[in-house]
């Protein structure tokens, strides 16, 4: 079977601008939130209670400092967010735009909303002005697949080009998707990740639909009560093995193996039947990958305060017989990027399995009662063995459980 | 492609389309040449240089969901769900009560899409400028964000397999299918549902009309004189599970899914590339994934949305591609009937293409009268065909092309 292997990486995130910045970040415990200033709140004159006004917000973002000045005023705030992330994974992986002009590079980008600032401003200008003034322009970035055809011009990747979206797991199954293109024979070389904006359709939305948290966003802990939204974008630049042993390409994992499943009943849910998911996820991908659970040096997951799906991962992870696996969970420092997220966890991963350091969760106390993951620590630490195999873990707040099993190399 | 390899068949169709909701009545719809086309009614349209859409009408979406209440969805969902029940009834799989004889983790959902919800967005902006932030509700994050579509078929069904949204705009139907497809060679799900669904939207239209997009009159695919494309609404969903399984159940098999092919074509977000350089790999590799010629193809189901600009560019890719074999190969466009219908567009046209390999009928190019270029577009009648095997072109913003092809299954 063809294998898949890193070979670049690049991140975009509130606290840091490439991947080894990240994960040093991340175990410096630098948290990402602050209050926003990205759009105003308190518009409209309404001084309605608004809850949290805390995010991860990317500030200043200057694209121009990482893009050069190449026009782009065509290109969204989730696009200029990607562009960035793909030209790091680009430039590290060595393929080069000439390599690029002779052999096609597909992308898969991981993604729940790519741009509903746009299509909302679209909309509202076509309402204020008429239909005869909304922007072409902003309707060609509308679509959700924009930004991904945007970093396909910027970068000319003229291979397989595809988004998916699937809530807080859409990064992680972007890797999985790219991974089988690769594994399937249906491309050599694929970037894949995710990226996400923050904005106010976005913010509002997810305020008004309880799942910001106001008293506390610490993954796992007792105390908390919903998420903070962040954005930023990261990319892997994934390729068949041989032949980026071919071209001598630095390796920085190996992608051995990966699953889905879904958590069918939504809201209604039961926490078993949720956890019970995620354990599927976790079995399927450690089978995929031709291990057991116990090769599992690390796991980095996917709980960012939601009540809920908090619970059910931490179930679902002892229930798959990982509870005492050193553990992080990213998003106590990051917040909740959502098609980005699983992909953040996947550059941190990347400078763990390179320093040994595990990031720990910013401001965690205690779990639930009967919390069971004693991996999970609030300090960050040096792990005692230098993990071999590290589990990714995504679980979206409407069902979608995604596991992905890297390899370090 | 490894590991299992295994063939995949089409073993259930469930459409609801602007010519008729269920398979019966879309494909008759198709063979007799109606049209779906008139004037808007689910928004003010008097704004608008132009007025005609292709809305899906007398749909009730509780006459075939079982499990979700419709109220509670968003319209590409209700479309997407209910066709996902058509199709699930189709293929025999589905029980009274459940599903009987599948494993619901080895079951999955793969949709396409270009919008999403649009509507949801649209009613967040009525309520935002109408009322500021004190109009928003709880709504919209429940129900807009695009992969809630696919959540909710596999709700509805009980699938807890993969499921995934794929929004490649209107190529996604394809995209969809191709992924399923390789989900279930990779053996990693015994029955996918994979389609695309998108509603009929004020966004979209206007989207459309400031492009100069839009027909004013009726929609004329490969004419000379074609004006535009013509939006709307609908939603395909098939059934595909591995051959071997579907003829061990005794299942009625539409068709093979013999192989696929995307590609990008790096140079414009919403004019295709000049050449068809794009869309012409897309079909290339379906062919070779497929493992045949051009000469093989009996029929192609044309992107065909009726702009100048995109049929020039298909007409140029089938050329390239086909050479001597493209003036023989019948090749339609539904879109003249039903007009684009955006996400869902490459999922229905997947299950005419199941359908005309099967029942050996093409259906037509309607409004045809002058033309462009040398191809067969079967004109405004439907034909009796040999079609052993049925190519599937669609294209989108963003530059993404994708083939997939269908064969008679055992050919």
């Amino acid at each position: 079977m063809r294998r898949v292997v890193i070979t670049g990486a690049g991140a975009l995130s509130p606290i840091a601008d490439s991947p080894a910045a990240l994960h040093t970040a991340l175990c410096a415990q630098t948290s990402a939130l602050k209050e926003v200033e990205l759009f105003p709140l308190d518009t409209a004159g309404n001084v309605a209670d608004l809850g949290p006004r805390h995010a991860g917000e990317i500030r200043p973002f200057e694209p121009k400092d990482y893009l050069g000045e190449r026009n782009l005023r065509p290109v969204d705030r989730t696009a200029r967010l990607l562009l960035v992330a793909a030209q790091q994974a680009l430039e590290s992986s060595g393929w080069t735009a000439e390599k690029r002009a002779e052999r096609e590079v597909g992308l898969v980008l991981g993604t729940t909303f790519c741009s509903v600032r746009t299509i909302a401003e679209f909309d509202r200008r076509a309402l204020q002005l008429g239909p005869s003034y909304a922007s072409p322009m902003d309707f060609a970035n509308s679509v959700i697949n924009a930004a991904a055809g945007q970093a396909a011009i910027w970068h000319d990747l003229r291979g397989v080009n595809s988004t998916v979206a699937a809530g807080e797991a859409s990064g992680l199954l972007a890797l999985a998707y790219a991974a089988d293109l690769i594994r399937g024979g249906r491309a050599d070389a694929v970037l894949a990740g995710g990226a996400e904006e923050l904005c106010f359709e976005s913010f509002v939305g997810h305020q008004r639909a309880g799942r910001l948290g106001s008293v506390c966003t610490v993954p796992f802990d007792a105390r908390r009560d919903g998420f903070a939204l962040a954005e930023g974008a990261a990319m892997l630049f994934l390729e068949e093995a041989e032949s980026a042993a071919a071209r001598g390409a630095h390796v920085l994992a190996e992608i051995c193996g990966y699953a889905e499943s879904f958590a069918g009943d939504g809201e209604e849910a039961s926490t078993a039947d949720f956890a019970d998911a995620v354990a599927r996820a976790v079995r399927l991908a450690v089978a995929d990958a031709g291990i057991v659970p116990a090769d599992l040096g690390v796991l980095s997951l996917s709980a960012n305060g939601g009540v809920r799906s908090d619970r059910a991962e931490a179930l679902g992870i002892a229930a798959a017989g990982l509870a005492d696996v050193p553990a992080t969970a990213i998003k106590a420092m990051l917040g909740e990027a959502l098609g980005a997220s699983g992909a953040f966890q996947a550059v941190d991963l990347l400078g763990l399995f390179a320093d040994g350091v595990l990031p720990g969760v910013l401001g965690f106390q205690a779990g639930d009662d009967g919390f069971p993951l004693s991996g999970i620590a609030a300090q960050t630490r040096t792990l005692d063995h230098q993990p071999r195999f590290g589990l990714l873990h995504s679980v979206a707040w409407d069902g979608q459980c995604c596991a992905v099993i890297l390899e370090a190399k | 492609m490894s590991p299992s390899g295994v063939r995949v068949a089409v073993t259930g169709l469930g459409l609801v389309t602007p010519v008729g909701i269920g398979r019966d009545e879309v494909w008759q719809g198709l063979l007799d040449g109606r049209s779906g086309f008139a004037p808007i009614e689910s928004f003010d349209s008097s704004r608008f240089p132009v007025h005609l859409g292709a809305e899906v009408r007398g749909f009730h979406p509780e006459l075939w969901l079982r499990i979700l209440d419709p109220s509670q969805l968003g319209r590409a969902s209700q479309l997407a769900a209910a066709a996902a029940r058509m199709a699930l009834d189709d293929s025999g799989i589905a029980g009274i009560a459940g599903i009987a004889g599948i494993d619901a983790a080895r079951a999955g959902v793969v949709m396409g899409t270009t919008s999403g919800e649009p509507r949801e967005v649209e009613r967040f902006d009525d309520r935002y400028l109408a009322g500021g932030l004190d109009g928003l509700g709880p709504e919209f994050i429940g129900l807009y964000p695009c992969h809630m579509i696919a959540v909710h078929v596999a709700r509805e069904v009980g699938f807890a397999g993969p499921v995934t949204m794929i929004p490649t705009a209107c190529a996604a139907g394809n995209y969809a299918i191709a992924h399923a497809f390789d989900l279930l060679r990779a053996g990693r799900a015994d029955v996918m549902l994979a389609g695309g669904a998108d509603a009929f939207s004020r966004i979209t239209y206007a989207g459309f009309s400031r492009l100069g997009a839009i027909a004013p009159e009726r929609c004329q695919p490969f004419d000379r004189n074609r004006r535009g494309m013509i939006p709307g609404e609908g939603a395909g969903v098939l059934v595909l599970e591995p051959l071997p399984r579907a003829l061990a159940r005794g299942a009625r098999v539409y068709a093979e899914v013999a192989g696929y092919g995307l590609s990008c074509d790096a140079h414009h977000m919403t004019a295709a590339h000049p050449e068809g350089d794009g869309a012409a790999r897309a079909m290339q590799r379906a062919l070779a994934d497929a493992g045949i010629g051009p000469e093989d193809v009996s029929y192609i189901s044309a992107h065909g949305t009726g702009t100048p600009t995109n049929d020039r560019l298909e007409i140029l890719a089938v050329q390239r591609v086909f050479g001597a074999a493209a003036a023989k190969t019948p090749m339609s466009s539904i879109k003249s009937m039903i007009g684009h219908t955006m996400g869902a567009a490459s999922a229905i046209e997947a299950a005419v293409c199941s359908l005309a390999v099967s029942t050996g009928r093409i259906p037509p190019t309607m409004n045809l009268e002058e033309p462009d270029g040398d191809l067969d577009y079967v004109p405004n009648h439907a034909r009796e065909h040999d079609v052993r095997v049925a190519m599937n072109n669609a294209y989108a913003f963003g530059g993404n092309n994708a083939s997939v092809i269908f064969q008679r299954a055992g050919a």
